[in-house]
């Protein structure tokens, strides 16, 4: 039986093994930039990623400028933008621009293409015991359609009439006429082409994080020994690959509203006192389409963010994670929910409320399984032999604001209450909580964790733990008094609130909120000075398994080559999550069961 | 186990010696099928070109237009597309998530309905369409 | 040992094998497809809700019911059932192009491959004369103006509204100016006589020539119909296409051997399911514009 398992493996991966001895004949083009190891791909992912956070947070401060000094002007600006910020004051055009660029590169760059692209690529064959993705050649695809999208949405910026302007959601009319804003111009096909590449790229990538899992793991890691990072990988992998279609067909059927006169979202329209011929669409179908993505869209930023941190809260605490068939149980419960409760962000369209009834029950129940997360999580703590490395840190920090970002969500789903609600600051509030800050915290964690392996150095811990406490107080700061803007009826996407006499009172907290956000920005770049000193300088890693982790990628040697380990797989002979068993501090994967191991 | 040498990950190779007497089989299922579709159709054609069809009986034929599709879908899938011959894991793997068919199409189904019935009520109905109109003044009454 | 008996005792969810019992690339295929299906799905439910928000859609049965050197005869759904049949045919050709491959019978598969290859562009060649049918059609239909005008079915336009009364017809033929007239007329065979001469006509002897042939005619429809169909027929056939050129490709590589050196014909196989979820698509496709 045993000759046989060997030779399995042999066969399985031949091809990748003679990859592997040949590999010193790489070019530099064949290493560092068409690479077909899921490995550099990740790092490709990691740091385009990282590119496109700087940008989409730069620009978050540059309307926060507006949002806390509507009444000030600031000369570089013009400097720096042009006509876009005329006498040193953005252009209200431009602000739009800036706020759908903001929420379309943090959302779909960073925090999907950037987290998951990331963390699937490097850890799922790493943690399943794999020598690579079921398909490199489709893996390095993948990467590349993002680069094209990347480069298609990066050109848009710089049009004569702007990038994009309709919010990050795109909602048709307003992005279907051309003659709507300058930003539904050639700005607004450039951000449907972008997507549809990014699409192909999503698509390409989930095909092979699925097939990966289900296919490649390695002897004896069956499916309920996976570490909870893949359970989570192989969840978002699935939604993307049953969602993103959907956004496609309504790219797809809005290029053709703009381009080709189609009335698939149009209908009764009346510009300038002319009535346009479209007629049958409806708008509110693209909002159907659109959430129909956008819902497990959120779900494909958190989930990996919840992976990780289980992970990493379960190493640091030297226990076992709690719970971990409920934790796989509630993240397949939110993957299904997920696909089931998008119109909840269309409550106040005219949605029959009967209907509406439907999505308020179903939104309402992703409080149970997330419930059953937190606790676990809360528990996993739970007198445990914490260790604060910076990983640790994020991964609580990625509790504590899905906990309060998580809450708010209750408010939001219910229909009578998102009437008031929605489109406030309080959406905002919710959101950028509990899908963006944790999301990203739940990322550094990441980073901070898997650095070691990734490079064979680690980033510097005092920098790191700046990063963390300007991040999480930061964070709070900012968007913790959104909360009584959005209930005060504050509505978001304004240029200029010092118009209304109602929200003037909030003129002095719009500014407080625009200050924090400049100096939490400048701890990100910290972070990215840390990232990019540590690969070079950092210290480096001595031991294979400096945190103690049970998991594969920690038994490959510190720098693996392509093919990840250079003799046979190892097989797996237990959970991921033995520690503190039987008095020991931790038992790797691959340690066969004793005979008189406890049962636990 | 088998001649074939393709990828271990295969752990048998299932038996495919089956004649193609399976595959005509099915083929002429589908030929029949479309072909009591096509008739349906022509019924459904033939009531709207009476003064008043009734609704209820043409909204059955549809339905049983809809079931004899599904039916050919399985065909296709089970037979041509041999799911029928994979294991278990695999047909579950595809059958289950295609569940979310159910409500994707209920719920956007069903607000396309609602706008027809707002629209009406506050529009007021087209004179253009008479025939349909009252029907569907009566049904936004109600709800 | 049976097939069943392995399939029983064997731990499918262990590691070190494929839970399905199929090589990655046909699980990427499935789940590819599945992808695809959730991209047709959303199209096809765009268009189920748009209609569903509509007091009248066009009856499939007046719109589709020519047929190539048919003229102008009433054949509801014949053509579409021509094409419908066309794809089963060419799905049962691939299938068996996937049977010869399971038993290595390497000129059995060319032979196959050939007939579902024209079956595919038999198939394109139906479609590309409908389209061109439809884009050039010439329906008579009862504009905003309140005159009658020729209308093709295009994006921007849908002469398949509500039936126009003999009543209502004889009226708007009152507004309608001459041209509109002349081109009406122009497009109606009237037992044999030449057509040619209606430019030279009057008015009312174009009314009274028209009138005489008993003219159909309809109120404009909602436009969307002609997007959603053109839109969807059009991305089935673009699937139709790139099977075609897959198709293709797999021939030539069965001509040049690859799949007899690599031992096994599984890329017919996968190519197989990408054509058969084509033929399933246009089976939806089918249902949803000819038949309801």
């Amino acid at each position: 039986m045993s000759t046989s398992a060997a030779l399995h493996h042999e066969d399985l991966h031949s091809a990748h093994d003679a990859h592997h001895e040949h590999h010193h004949h790489e070019t530099f083009i064949s290493k560092y930039v068409f690479s077909q190891d899921h490995k550099m791909i990740s790092k490709q992912f990691l740091i385009t990623g990282i590119i496109w956070a700087i940008i989409g947070g730069l620009f978050s401060v540059l309307f926060r400028l507006q949002l806390g000094y509507p009444e000030a002007t600031f000369p570089w600006l013009e400097d720096l933008l042009g006509h876009w910020a005329k006498g040193g004051k953005l252009n209200p055009e431009f602000y739009y621009a800036l706020v759908t660029m903001h929420g379309t590169i943090l959302v779909f760059f960073v925090l999907t293409a950037g987290l998951s692209g990331t963390f699937a690529n490097f850890l799922i064959p790493l943690q399943i015991g794999a020598r690579d993705m079921a398909s490199p050649m489709l893996n390095m695809l993948s990467y590349w359609f993002f680069f094209l999208a990347s480069i298609i949405m990066f050109s848009s910026l710089f049009v004569q009439t702007g990038p994009a302007s309709g919010g990050w959601t795109i909602y048709p009319p307003l992005s279907a006429l051309g003659d709507a804003s300058s930003g539904s111009k050639i700005g607004m096909d450039l951000w449907l082409v972008s997507m549809a590449m990014f699409i192909v790229s999503s698509l390409l990538g989930g095909l092979n994080y699925i097939s990966t899992i289900l296919n490649l793991r390695t002897k004896g890691m069956s499916m309920t020994r996976m570490p909870l990072t893949v359970w989570a990988l192989f969840f978002t992998a699935i939604l993307g690959v049953l969602s993103f279609p959907v956004l496609l067909s309504g790219a797809i059927l809005l290029l053709f509203d703009r381009n080709l006169g189609t009335s698939f979202f149009l209908s009764d329209i009346v510009i300038g006192g002319k009535i346009l011929p479209n007629e049958g669409g409806s708008a509110i179908l693209f909002q159907h389409l659109f959430w129909f993505l956008g819902h497990p869209e959120v779900y494909i930023i958190l989930l990996p963010a919840m992976g990780m941190s289980s992970e990493i809260l379960s190493v640091n605490s030297r226990k076992p994670i709690f719970g971990y068939m409920a934790m796989v149980g509630s993240m397949f419960a939110i993957a299904i929910l997920a696909f089931l409760v998008w119109a909840h962000h269309m409550f106040v369209t005219g949605l029959n409320p009967f209907l509406g009834a439907f999505f308020v029950l179903l939104t309402l129940l992703i409080a149970v399984p997330s419930a059953i997360k937190v606790f676990n999580w809360l528990t996993t703590l739970w007198r445990g032999n914490i260790r604060f490395t910076p990983a640790m840190l994020f991964a609580i920090g990625f509790v504590s604001m899905f906990i309060s970002g998580g809450l708010t969500g209750i408010f939001l789903g219910n229909s009578a209450l998102d009437i008031h609600l929605h489109d406030t600051y309080f959406v905002i509030a919710h959101f950028h909580i509990v899908m963006g800050v944790a999301s990203f915290f739940g990322m550094f964690a990441g980073v901070y964790h898997w650095f070691p392996k990734m490079y064979g150095r680690f980033l510097n811990n005092t920098m790191a733990y700046i990063h963390f406490w300007i991040s999480i107080v930061g964070a709070y700061l900012i968007f913790w008094p959104m909360h009584y803007e959005g209930l005060a009826g504050m509505p978001r996407r304004y240029y200029d609130f010092s118009m209304w006499e109602s929200f003037k009172q909030f003129g002095g907290l719009n500014e407080f909120i625009s200050f924090v956000s400049m100096i939490v920005f400048a701890a990100q770049l910290l972070f990215v000075f840390n990232f990019f000193y540590s690969i070079f300088k950092g210290r480096k890693v001595t031991s294979t398994n400096p945190w103690g982790a049970n998991t594969l990628e920690w038994t490959t040697p510190i720098r693996p080559g392509h093919g990840n380990w250079p003799g046979e797989i190892p097989e797996v002979h237990r959970g991921a999550y033995d520690y503190g068993k039987d008095g020991r501090e931790f038992i790797s994967q691959i340690e066969p069961v004793g005979e008189n191991e406890s049962h636990h | 186990m088998s001649a074939q040498a393709s990828s271990p990950e295969i752990t048998f190779h299932p038996n495919h010696s089956g004649g193609t007497k399976k595959i005509w089989r099915t083929f002429w299922l589908l030929s029949v099928l479309t072909i009591i579709e096509l008739a349906i159709g022509l019924v459904i054609y033939n009531m709207h070109k009476g003064e008043h069809p009734n609704a209820t009986l043409v909204l059955a034929f549809k339905g049983l237009v809809c079931i004899l599709t599904l039916a050919k879908a399985y065909y296709i899938v089970s037979i041509f597309m041999h799911l029928g011959d994979e294991i278990r894991n695999l047909i579950m793997t595809i059958v289950v998530p295609l569940c979310l068919f159910i409500w994707f199409i209920i719920a956007f189904l069903w607000d396309g309905n609602s706008w027809l019935n707002l629209r009406n009520r506050y529009q007021g109905v087209p004179a253009k369409t008479e025939q349909v109109a009252p029907a569907a003044t009566e049904k936004g009454a109600k709800d | 040992m049976s097939t069943a008996a392995v399939q029983k005792e064997t731990k499918w969810w262990s590691g070190g094998r494929s839970p399905f019992n199929a090589s990655y690339g046909k699980v990427m295929m499935w789940y590819f497809l599945m992808s695809d299906a959730f991209t047709f799905g959303a199209f096809l439910i765009s268009y189920g809700t748009i209609r569903f928000s509509q007091n009248f859609w066009a009856d499939p049965n007046h719109v589709f019911n020519s047929f190539p050197f048919a003229g102008h005869a009433n054949l509801p759904l014949a053509f579409v059932s021509l094409m419908t049949f066309i794809l089963i045919a060419s799905s049962v050709t691939m299938v068996l192009a996937v049977h010869e491959g399971h038993n290595m019978n390497k000129k059995g598969v060319e032979k196959y491959m050939i007939m579902t290859i024209i079956g595919g562009i038999a198939f394109l060649s139906c479609q590309a004369w409908e389209w061109t049918h439809l884009l050039t059609g010439e329906h008579v239909a009862l504009l905003s103006d309140g005159t009658l005008s020729v209308l093709p079915t295009t994006v921007k336009a849908n002469p398949w509204g509500a039936e126009l009364s003999h009543e209502a017809i004889a009226a708007a033929l009152q507004a309608t100016p001459h041209e509109q007239l002349a081109s009406i007329a122009s497009t109606l065979h009237h037992g044999g006589e030449a057509h040619h001469s209606v430019a030279a006509m009057s008015n009312a002897e174009l009314i009274k020539f028209i009138q005489e042939s008993d003219l159909k005619a309809s109120n404009t429809g909602p436009i969307a119909f002609g997007g959603y169909f053109f839109g969807i027929t059009g991305f089935h056939g673009f699937h139709v296409f790139s099977g075609v050129v897959i198709n293709i490709v797999m021939y030539l590589k069965t001509k040049m051997g690859h799949f007899d050196q690599r031992g096994h014909y599984e890329m017919i196989e996968k190519a197989g399911l990408y054509w058969h979820f084509v033929d399933l698509v246009w089976v939806f496709v089918f249902l949803c514009f000819y038949l309801i």
